[in-house]
């Protein structure tokens, strides 16, 4: 937790261009479905300070009840938590301008051409790779409730609905959600 | 295809099933499939095909990306700023509205006890799309090594995750995967 490139203090209110950039990096540096979401926490939790560990796990819980894209989600709540509705456009103009710009003239370029197999195989490595940080974001967004055993039994409910039982998300999250609340209303009762 | 009703109805569909895309906007996409390449015909199965496969390779915002490609084939450039407008607008908004309520209650009791509910519900969810794709990705068990490899790096070292990045593309380019 020491080096050198993580910041110690807690910038208060970080500039919108500060909150821009890091959500452009967020986007650029996100391949694939979930790859944003290992740079969001990492640039805002990890190296910026931004935001706590708990907020940044609330706000992945809030915009996975939302409709939309949930990465767009979490650039207009980290942006409306730092800076307030300025700081949401900030952060989504971040993430959209420059890298739609990019994808799209890239995109309509690539369309003109056949699946080049090459391409084709380099695209396959980065999404394997891009697969295994995501399972290590979650695990790292685990770590501080590995003493409570409600949730890890939750997050186990979770993981093995979704990845094995093959159940949509909506599903899994309004037969979840209400179970686990409860289950941690009781423990908080009984911590009275 | 100049016929500006035809811009009308392409973006007005695509901003109402972003507002209801619960769970991310993959979840609409057979209802985008149905009405672009069934309803009308005015995007081919193969193109929006294409369009899916592309969009998920390129960094950046996917989705929004997709739904330009096929705002472009349907209208130009145009049709794609509407269609990238339409699939990101509304959620912004009801992403906005609804953490403004969640922060002004941020102090009171039953937020406490709803935060530490669906945490970790959340966090299940989050391992799971990662090995969701990681069954897609992994066709051969070198790239599943790749997978574990970088899983790994991530959670033992503070190594910037590029370079995994970086390193599964020069694998997968040198034919190794």
């Amino acid at each position: 937790m020491s080096k050198p490139d993580i910041k110690q203090s807690y910038p208060e209110h970080p500039s919108l261009a500060a909150v821009s950039i890091a959500f452009l990096k967020v986007s650029l540096y996100g391949i694939g479905g979930g790859g944003g979401l290992v740079w969001a926490r990492r640039i805002t939790v990890d190296q910026q300070r931004w935001i706590s560990e708990q907020d940044f796990a609330d706000i992945v819980s809030l915009c996975q009840f939302m409709p939309g894209p949930n990465i767009v989600g979490i650039a207009v709540c980290v942006g409306t938590r730092l800076r307030g509705a300025i700081g949401a456009v900030a952060a989504v103009s971040g993430f959209l301008l420059i890298p739609w710009t990019i994808g799209f003239i890239v995109g309509v370029l690539c369309l003109q051409h056949a699946q080049n197999p090459v391409l084709q195989h380099i695209l396959g490595g980065i999404s394997a790779a891009a697969a295994g940080l995501l399972v290590a974001t979650g695990l790292r967004m685990m770590l501080p409730h590995r003493g409570s055993p409600a949730a890890v039994i939750f997050a186990s409910l979770g993981f093995l609905l979704m990845a094995l039982a093959k159940l949509p998300l909506l599903i899994v999250l309004i037969g979840l959600a209400p179970l686990s609340i409860a289950a941690a209303g009781f423990q908080i009762a009984r911590a009275r | 295809m100049s016929d500006p009703s035809i811009l009308a109805a392409l973006t007005a569909r695509l901003a109402l099933l972003s507002s209801i895309s619960f769970g991310g906007f993959p979840t609409v996409l057979p209802d985008v499939r149905h009405f672009v390449v069934v309803a009308h015909g005015w995007v081919t199965d193969q193109e929006f095909t294409n369009y899916f496969a592309l969009a998920q390779s390129i960094p950046g915002p996917n989705m929004i990306l997709m739904m330009s490609f096929v705002g472009w084939k349907v209208w130009g450039l145009p049709g794609a700023l509407a269609s990238a407008a339409a699939t990101f607008g509304p959620p912004c908004t009801i992403y906005f509205a609804s953490y403004s309520l969640w922060d002004r209650f941020r102090d009171a009791r039953w937020q406490e006890t709803v935060r530490r509910g669906l945490v970790p519900v959340t966090i299940g969810l989050v391992i799971a799309s990662g090995t969701v794709m990681a069954r897609a990705a992994d066709v051969d068990w070198q790239a599943a090594a790749v997978t574990i490899a970088a899983a790994t790096l991530m959670l033992s070292t503070r190594l910037n995750p590029l370079w995994m990045l970086l390193a599964g593309g020069t694998l997968g380019g040198l034919g190794l995967l």
